[in-house]
């Protein structure tokens, strides 16, 4: 895949480089600050970004607006931000110009190379990625909502779900059957009224409108 | 005539004020010569504290009449009885206070001058305004003379800027040595949160790893299983660090300011929150750091607990930037009742708040609503 990094930190952009690069990946631009961003968006069109939040000059959140306005010109445009810290509302952002080829997950993430690489392979792809973080807080400041009636496996199989993960993802990472999987998301999809969907990123999309709702709380 | 009416009042209580200080003069003097011999020493910051009294109720007497409040500014006097002594004497105060007394017997029996002015006034008022319909000329001459005496008394009675001044001063040494004092616990906290998590996870990691380099050889599924470990110490130690940092000074407070950090707690706070800004530009001039750190912590214990306690689905947050600072109030149309010794979480926000010379005042009847207020002196 061709892909453009944009990170402010010499040593995080030389990591993320040397991890994309001995996995077969083509770093085609590199942006050191804001304002590099987008023109490099632009002009490479690469099949995924990897965006750090914070660049200078500001240090605020340059690179979350660059990946918020090179989605508006290249509708569509897989990015993959990064952040010191996940914010709920960074996520919302994100996802407000639809959840396909979004990514959010913290920094930290990076260091598991494997479920990075599927997370950017995924977002490429036109899927989700989201940080468990995000999910996590998403499920738990929930209260007397119908996620109570969940299974315990069914909340697990609802978070790996709002991540973005597909079903035979679930099905490996809990270690049981994919026709076990569909069951527990169809009883999930019930217990929380939500309309049955396919297993694209509409489903990720329904299910964090859902959790992101607080007036869906019944 | 009711206008005279209450002018006379207001000056018969000073002259009969003025009258009972000259009574007090006497222990005045008995307490000037007692100062001389040793149990005078005792009387003489308790006389102090008198004419401290007898003072503050002219104040107040002439406020009553004036409308506008004086103010005033002493040196507390309290410790052990040679600096009770010391601050008596070299209270500014002190000396103002008894100036005002000296001129005080003189100019308190103007007040007498409305008996001779009634009497004129109802003979020469009563032909001229009551039967040549004029406006009344002497009676309220009565008026001018309560302003004119409680115009003295408010000027000889004001604290010289300098006293206003040193009682700022005193506050401010106060509230600073607080601040210190809180800024050294949270430096604490700080370091023993860094060295009980990341630095120990760090350290725990680093053995790992070289324990991993050992294996590498002979035992490669030993270190295998090493390295997965060094590595999820390497994330523990990552949480560690972040949740510390959030704790310093929320990161969302430097990308977005208080108001777009304040809407994404609202965001997140699994409530209807309805949030109003008053003067803060996302892009204006911002308060200090410090002085947003503890309006975010206050907005985000406040909006948990209406989550948890108030049974209301909606909440409304206001930031208002005033003259002196900043406020924010969080108020939600719940249960009220709020308990404040059951939740530590308002005890770290009012240690914070009170560090910063602010003040955190919840009003929450039975019935509700629950209103939190939070107010934080700051020039910005």
């Amino acid at each position: 895949m061709r892909v453009v990094i944009a990170e402010d930190n010499a040593l995080l952009r030389e990591g993320l480089v040397l991890l994309l690069t001995s996995s077969g990946h083509e770093v085609v631009a590199v942006a050191g600050t804001g304002p590099e961003v987008l023109p490099a968006l632009l002009e490479h069109r690469p099949d995924v970004a990897v965006l750090d939040v914070r660049m200078p000059p500001g240090f605020r959140d340059e690179g979350l607006r660059a990946a918020l306005a090179a989605r508006e010109r290249i509708p569509g445009l897989p990015v993959l931000v990064l952040s010191q810290y996940v914010e709920e509302s960074y996520a919302a952002e994100l996802l407000s110009g639809g959840s396909s080829g979004v990514g959010y997950l913290l920094k930290d993430r990076v260091g598991r190379v494997d479920e990075f690489l599927d997370a950017l392979e995924r977002v490429a792809a036109g899927g989700t990625a989201l940080d468990p973080e995000v999910v996590t807080e998403l499920l738990t400041r929930r209260r007397d909502s119908p996620l109570d009636s969940l299974t315990p496996r069914e909340r697990e199989v609802l978070k790996l779900m709002a991540e973005g993960h597909d079903n035979t993802t679930i099905a490996k990472t809990l270690v049981v059957t994919e026709r076990s999987v569909s069951k527990h998301i169809g009883n999930v999809f019930l217990k929380l009224g939500l309309p049955p969907s396919d297993s694209g990123h509409r489903r990720v999309l329904a299910v964090l409108t859902y959790l992101k709702d607080p007036r869906s709380a019944v | 005539m009711g206008q005279a009416a209450r002018a006379t009042l207001q000056l018969g209580r000073s002259v009969v004020m003025v009258f009972g200080m000259c009574l007090f003069v006497c222990v005045l003097l008995i307490a000037a010569a007692g100062t001389l011999i040793v149990i005078g020493a005792w009387l003489f910051p308790e006389t102090v504290l008198l004419i401290r009294r007898i003072a503050g109720a002219k104040r107040h007497l002439v406020a009553s009449w004036t409308g506008s409040e004086i103010p005033q500014a002493y040196q507390p006097i309290t410790g052990r009885l040679r600096e009770r002594l010391r601050t008596s004497v070299r209270d500014p105060g002190t000396r103002s206070d008894l100036l005002w007394m000296a001129a005080f017997y003189v100019y308190g029996w103007i007040g007498l001058l409305t008996v001779p002015l009634w009497l004129l006034g109802l003979v020469v008022d009563g032909v001229w305004s009551g039967l040549l319909r004029r406006r009344p000329v002497v009676l309220p001459l009565i008026s001018r003379l309560a302003d004119l005496e409680a115009g003295w008394s408010a000027a000889l009675l004001r604290p010289s800027p300098q006293a206003v001044l040193a009682a700022r001063v005193d506050e401010l040494t106060e509230t600073r040595a607080d601040a210190i004092a809180a800024h050294g616990a949270e430096l604490r906290r700080i370091e023993r949160d860094l060295h009980d998590g990341a630095q120990a996870h760090l350290v725990s990691l680093s053995m790992r790893l070289g324990l991993a380099r050992r294996a590498y050889d002979h035992q490669p599924e030993t270190a295998r299983k090493l390295l997965d470990d060094a590595q999820e110490q390497a994330e523990q130690a990552l949480t560690e660090l972040r949740q510390v940092v959030r704790n310093i000074h929320p990161p969302i407070l430097s990308d977005r300011g208080l108001a777009g950090a304040v809407r994404a707690l609202a965001a997140g706070s699994g409530l209807d929150v309805a949030v109003a800004t008053d003067g803060l530009a996302d892009d204006g001039p911002r308060p200090p750091a410090a002085v947003e750190a503890a309006a975010y912590f206050a907005v985000a214990e406040a909006l948990t607990n209406a989550a948890k306690y108030s049974g209301s689905p909606r909440a409304t947050v206001r930031l208002e930037r005033l003259r002196t600072g900043l406020r924010v109030t969080v108020r939600d149309e719940g249960t009220g009742g709020a308990d404040e010794t059951g939740g530590s979480g308002l005890i770290g926000i009012r240690r914070r708040v009170a560090a910063l010379d602010g003040t955190v005042t919840v009003i929450s009847p039975e019935g509700g609503p629950t209103v939190v207020a939070v107010e934080l002196p700051c020039v910005w």
